[in-house]
């Protein structure tokens, strides 16, 4: 009931009041659409306030924000979890363009290898076949 | 209430809407012919480009904002990594609040206590030195270099096929004049014992892997006999300023015309080494084809037959920062593209643009020279003649004679892109 009040209200706020367009053509000439606005998805971001200095030598900044992605659901994406995040954010897995299933098995192998993460090859092989399964070419969304 | 009374607003309607708001109501339906423009024109750019290149002169991650910086463009964020908006480049010189931040290791530093860091010079020398910030600035003779900071993946999103690792757009690079003392001058005072092969440059940052591991430490090295060594500079100021410390506070590495990658921050330790780096980050990580232009093919690395050398001096690029395509530009309206060059080979001496996807060629007007190891600015007046789509493309030479290609490269880490850059315009009805 209020809502539909306020909406006529509106409407001849907006409508009527300057006849039959929105805006009368003469008084803003070449003006196709104005006044409007909308909860947008174009957001808005909280901004830092000013560092608080120690009194002594220590130069800090705080902490730094984690704005990680969430992964796609999927078989095996609880043990990609336990092992992809813990030397880096899993932002590593979703920031990646299209793969191909073998880059996919590449980059576990030179995690495991290379870089020394402690994986089981069980696991390995889910995670491989769950990073494959969402983040491979074709399935990947 | 009936749709056709009440011109007036009732005083208690005006409370209501003024405390309630009028974003819930939804007035945009009032009318269809108005609805249909009355969404918002700007979309989020979506996240994942599909099999192709990006397209778009950024990476597409969201804004975020970081200790010490605007909103920058999110690559990842443990480890951190933010890319700077196009935007930013109209200036000679990069805000340290805007520029670009790449760390490999997710233990950064936060919080750094400067009455007990020092910076170490250490391994084949003859007086070990151990000095703090205020010994640098205090002992050793205060130079400064204006250079490009880029990272060697910077526009990794345009190769294919697709390359893990960071998905950059053109914003992995950034000018800033840097002040601090010459790496020779401090390697003097530490005097060289003879045999020795490398200077190795270790930060504070660390990372979860074995110690064994370069998911463990970052370290890059340089030989001594390498020529840029006479111009490597430990700065502890950056654009007049103290670094940010997502950019290395208190000092970091300044390797003029070579890729970020030797540009170590929080540089803790200067080693002198008898013997090749072959840590991962010198031998693994930021190799490229021993090819011109770093170029190879998948098929060849498959087969193996390619050498890779660690990355070096950063080929000649130049942009075009706007007209950025954001807006449509009316017919014959007398513009100035604007944009910026660098070249690690030595000083920008030509920018030329084209308005006809690069078939005939103009030669822009380069703005003041702050040195061959900097962005120089470049103008041109342009006005478009005809309506719809213009694509503007520029390239630049630098004083070796290098100049950019407009064919693509490849290799297998997604380094050393210097193709001619594109921008597509839309010209509208201006009468
Ligand atoms: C032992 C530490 C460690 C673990 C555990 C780990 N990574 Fe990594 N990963 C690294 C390091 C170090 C890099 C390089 C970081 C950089 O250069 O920014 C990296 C980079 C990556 C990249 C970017 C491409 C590349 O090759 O540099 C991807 C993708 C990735 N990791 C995925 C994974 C996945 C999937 C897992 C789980 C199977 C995983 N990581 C687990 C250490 C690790």
């Amino acid at each position: 009931m209020k809502m539909a009040k306020i909406r006529c209200i509106l409407i001849s706020l907006f409508v009527i009041m300057p006849g039959k367009t929105p805006l009368a053509q003469n008084e803003l000439p070449g003006l196709t659409q104005s006044g409007q606005y909308q909860q947008g998805i174009l957001g808005s971001i909280s901004q830092p306030g000013p560092i608080r200095y120690s009194p002594d030598t220590i130069y800090l900044v705080g902490t730094y924000p984690l704005n990680t992605p969430e992964l796609i659901r999927g078989e095996g994406l609880e043990i990609t979890q336990t092992y992809c995040r813990f030397c880096h954010s899993t932002t590593y897995i979703s920031m990646q363009p299209q793969l191909s299933a073998s880059a996919w098995h590449t980059i576990v192998d030179k995690m495991i290898h290379t870089h020394g993460a402690p994986i089981p090859e069980e696991e390995a092989k889910q995670i491989i076949a769950y990073l494959q399964a969402q983040y491979a070419q074709k399935d990947h969304k | 209430m009936t749709e056709d009374t009440s011109k007036t607003i009732s005083r208690r309607f005006l409370l209501k809407i003024m405390s309630g708001g009028i974003a819930g109501l939804g007035f945009t339906q009032l009318n269809s012919a108005w609805a249909q423009i009355s969404g918002q024109a700007v979309q989020l750019l979506p996240s994942l480009t599909g099999p192709n290149r990006n397209p778009y002169w950024n990476s597409t991650g969201p804004f975020v904002v970081y200790p010490q910086k605007l909103p920058l463009i999110q690559i990842t964020d443990r480890p951190v990594q933010l890319e700077t908006p196009r935007h930013y480049f109209l200036t000679p010189f990069t805000p340290n609040a805007a520029f670009f931040v790449r760390w490999h290791l997710d233990k950064i530093p936060n919080a750094i206590n400067l009455s007990e860091w020092r910076l170490f010079v250490e391994g084949n020398v003859e007086r070990p030195l151990i000095l703090s910030l205020n010994d640098l600035m205090k002992k050793f003779k205060q130079v400064s270099v204006t250079a490009v900071n880029q990272c060697s993946g910077n526009s990794r999103s345009r190769f294919q096929p697709h390359i893990p690792g960071g998905q950059w757009g053109n914003g992995a690079m950034g000018n800033a004049t840097m002040k601090g003392v010459r790496l020779k001058d401090v390697l003097d005072a530490a005097r060289i014992k003879s045999g020795s092969l490398q200077v190795q440059c270790e930060g504070l940052d660390r990372g979860r892997g074995p110690k064994d591991k370069g998911s463990y430490r970052y370290q890059k090295s340089l030989y001594l006999n390498d020529p840029i060594l006479h111009e490597v500079v430990i700065a502890y100021e950056m654009n007049g300023a103290p670094l940010p410390i997502l950019n290395g506070f208190p000092v970091r590495l300044v390797v003029p015309g070579k890729f970020a990658t030797y540009w170590i921050k929080a540089l803790t330790w200067i080693r002198i080494i008898t013997e090749p780096d072959t840590n991962f980050w010198m031998t693994k990580a930021y190799c490229i084809p021993d090819t011109p232009h770093g170029n190879t093919t998948p098929e060849d690395m498959e087969r193996k037959q390619i050498k890779q050398i660690p990355i070096g001096t950063m080929p000649v690029r130049s942009f075009l920062i706007t007209p950025d395509g954001s807006d449509m530009i009316p017919l014959a309206m007398p513009l100035t593209l604007q944009g910026i060059a660098f070249s690690g080979h030595g000083q920008i001496v030509k920018v030329e643009f084209s308005d006809d996807n690069g078939i005939t060629w103009h030669q822009a007007k380069l703005g003041k020279n702050y040195g061959r190891y900097s962005f120089r600015t470049w103008k041109a007046a342009w006005i478009p003649k005809h309506t719809g789509k213009y694509t503007l493309t520029v390239r630049a030479t630098d004083e070796k004679g290098n100049t950019q290609a407009d064919e693509g490269i490849w290799n297998p880490g997604g380094y050393l892109w210097n193709k001619i850059e594109r921008q597509e315009v839309v010209i509208g009805v201006s009468e």
